[in-house]
């Protein structure tokens, strides 16, 4: 299967290369066989792989495509024999505001390559979707591309008093719906900061070609770009993400996340309690009890063994050599202390002067 | 003038084809790939209480001894098999090659009977015994400590409570003033309302310090050492090595809930350790109470604790004896690195071996 597979490689890239070579600057087929032989591939030798290795090699296999792909995207509208700079310059140029259309969400429907490699900006979304989906069993993705409702609309409705003797649970749900709705709210807030980055990201990027270009460097490989591109992505996020509005945005994520499940689990204790089922408030309190009293069983058992240690040695007595209130695992073969008088010397290295 | 980007198509095939090949034999070592052992050095266990398991590792045969042991705390956060991950990169076993006597707790994986744990219970409780019961093993009325990372603001805060039970003190990565500038974690947990996330979660998940963690640089962490990787798959020993890293970056514990709102309440949000205020259980501590020598090591590029986070305990503890160790690493790189290997474990040896 895997020689199937590099052949296959082998054989479109021969082919490839030599229409290149032809048609001067000829464009990649529309669909890319390298990544479908590569998918294919993965998908018979998938199920055999154990856990930790299969999650890597679909990483990498993710990253591969995406820094050929950002190759084929870069170099494809290149003059790549016999055209001018300055052509060049407008192909680049005109692929960076490709980018930027396509995080500003003008490439839905376009440059399929191109809205992939965007994708690319959303790996800390990804995590954080990924993150969330482990701990709720609602997917961390589901109020993403859900229309944020008008605030005054929703506000109105949520705010009606409940009436009867269900007013408490309208009550709940109302508080549901606000918390939902802010939680989304947060989200928007914290992807739409993401894709300003983003855009930020496609403008260093440009920079650091003009100024390669000035210093004549240039990159000669799919990983070069792709490291490149890193490099300005990482840039503009570790600036980006220091600053306070981040913080804010960031916390405000965290905190209406945390809100909403709240709410959640407060209305789950309450259907196990209407079941009479113990709620997972009742354990807490448990928890808490059964913690107070280990601890002070705990600092009953220390006392009461310092006591003894003292007893023994005003008897005379060798003391035990462990204490009862601990639990040595096995026998000890400690060696026999010895007791030397410490001479303080200078240090071995140092780079501030002892204080 | 030539163009910023040229990229022959034929160059881009061959690195296409590279690129495929790589993974088709990587496919081949990683289907081959062993159980990730974690840990390497033998020892054995020689406490347990509740979920924590105290180690003690072999000493290697014809090595003078340190006579006074060195207990290393490691964080809550993460696993301690960091220490001692492989055979050529492993600080325990470089610290046993100086002869110390090393002794290591592993917190263990908290669950939500925990969840009350507090940092009182972890430090008076779990970390006073296990120091007890060595003092006791060896019939020393005081040990070295190193501690690392989250470990290493324990150890301080354990020392300022109990001077007379801490002959040296190493810490390593360690962060004292929660609050510098370039400190990512600390501006995020800022706008964090821990209180309710505490209250809804109970334990915090250690799916959501991943997430933390990975968000510092997530292209780098998340994407890009993916495609590094490319390179070395056909290699089985660093296939290896790199998936015990895998592991060890996704081996994260749950937080017991208790002690983590008292950690980023007081250290994060408050900066208490420095700015005063900090009480654990019915004590306050005061970094001035630490009177042992003190050897402070950090990471000229650690993103976790920038290295201002750790050179800030410089005069503030009573210490007459206070030295610092900067590594050329990151907040990794200084336990596993060739030349942390090198550098970092044989000046903590000789730093102790000079104290005891």
């Amino acid at each position: 299967m895997t020689e199937d597979w590099l052949s296959l490689q082998q054989k479109y890239w021969e082919q490839w290369t030599d229409l290149s070579r032809k048609a001067l600057g000829a464009q990649a087929p529309a669909t890319n066989p390298w990544e479908t032989a590569m998918d294919q591939w993965w998908k018979a030798f998938a199920p055999a792989t154990p856990d930790l290795s299969r999650t890597f090699m679909e990483r990498m296999m993710e990253q591969g495509k995406m820094f050929f792909r950002m190759a084929d995207t870069f170099t494809h509208n290149l003059p790549q024999f016999g055209g001018s700079a300055t052509d060049g310059w407008s192909s680049l140029t005109k692929t960076l505001n490709d980018m930027q259309q396509s995080f500003m969400g003008g490439q839905e429907q376009g440059d399929q390559a191109l809205h992939k490699m965007m994708a690319f900006w959303e790996l800390p979304y990804d995590n954080w979707q990924r993150m969330m989906s482990s701990l709720s069993p609602i997917p961390g993705d589901l109020l993403r591309n859900m229309p944020h409702a008008p605030a005054s609309t929703v506000d109105k409705v949520l705010s009606a008093p409940g009436l009867g003797y269900t007013r408490e649970e309208q009550s709940q749900y109302q508080d549901l719906i606000r918390r939902s709705l802010d939680y989304q709210k947060a989200l928007q807030e914290y992807m739409s900061f993401f894709s300003g980055m983003g855009m930020k990201s496609i403008q260093r990027m440009r920079a650091t070609l003009e100024r390669m270009q000035a210093s004549d460097k240039v990159i000669d490989s799919a990983r070069g770009l792709y490291d490149t591109w890193v490099g300005c992505c990482e840039e503009v996020y570790a600036e980006e993400v220091q600053s306070t509005e981040y913080a804010r945005i960031h916390g405000h994520l965290v905190n209406a996340q945390m809100a909403l499940k709240q709410r959640m689990s407060i209305m789950v204790d309450e259907s196990l309690g209407a079941m009479n089922m113990p709620t997972r408030n009742e354990l807490r309190t448990l928890q808490d009890r059964v913690q107070q009293v280990r601890r002070e069983n705990k600092a009953l058992r220390k006392e009461l063994h310092g006591l003894q240690l003292q007893v023994a040695a005003l008897g005379g007595q060798e003391p035990a050599a462990t204490s009862p209130g601990l639990r040595p695992a096995l026998a000890q073969s400690a060696p026999a202390p010895v007791k030397r008088t410490v001479v303080r010397k200078k240090p071995v290295t140092s780079t501030s002067a002892d204080q | 003038m030539m163009l910023p980007i040229d990229i022959r198509p034929d160059k881009l095939s061959e690195e296409m084809l590279d690129f495929s090949r790589k993974l088709g034999q990587g496919m081949e070592n990683l289907l081959n790939a062993e159980k990730i052992d974690t840990g390497v050095t033998p020892r054995e266990v020689v406490y347990r209480e509740d979920k924590l398991t105290l180690f003690r590792y072999q000493a290697p045969e014809g090595v003078k001894r340190n006579p006074v042991p060195l207990l290393v705390v490691y964080a809550l956060v993460n696993r301690p098999y960091m220490t001692d991950i492989q055979e050529d990169r492993s600080t325990i076993k470089g610290l046993l090659a100086t002869g110390q006597d090393v002794y290591l707790i592993d917190w263990g994986y908290p669950d939500h009977a925990d969840r009350a744990l507090t940092i009182d219970d972890y430090l008076n409780g779990y970390l006073d015994n296990c120091i007890d019961f060595i003092r006791e093993s060896h019939g020393l009325d005081a040990i070295n400590i190193l501690g690392i990372c989250q470990g290493g603001a324990f150890s301080l805060c354990y020392t300022a409570m109990n001077p007379e039970k801490v002959k040296n003190l190493v810490t390593m990565v360690t962060p004292v003033d929660f609050q510098t500038p370039d400190n990512l974690l600390s501006a995020w947990v800022q706008h964090m309302d821990v209180d309710l996330a505490v209250d809804t979660m109970g334990n915090i998940p250690g799916e959501i310090l991943n997430w933390t963690f990975l968000s510092l640089k997530p292209f780098s962490l998340t994407g890009q050492k993916y495609v590094n990787m490319v390179d070395v798959l056909d290699d089985p020993d660093k296939i290896k090595n790199f998936l015990r890293m895998e592991k060890w970056i996704f081996d994260s514990p749950d937080q017991a809930g208790e002690t983590f709102r008292q950690f980023i309440k007081d250290f994060y949000q408050k900066n208490a350790l420095i700015n005063g205020g900090l009480v654990i259980g019915d004590q306050e501590v005061s970094l001035t109470n630490i009177g042992c020598p003190l050897l402070n090591i950090y990471a000229l590029q650690d993103h976790l604790v920038p290295p201002d986070a750790s050179r800030a305990l410089a005069g503030r503890t009573g210490s007459k004896d206070y030295t610092e160790l900067a590594f050329p690493g990151g907040h990794i790189g200084i336990y596993v690195s060739g030349k942390a290997q090198k550098e970092v474990t044989p000046a903590i040896g000789k730093w102790l071996n000079e104290r005891s």
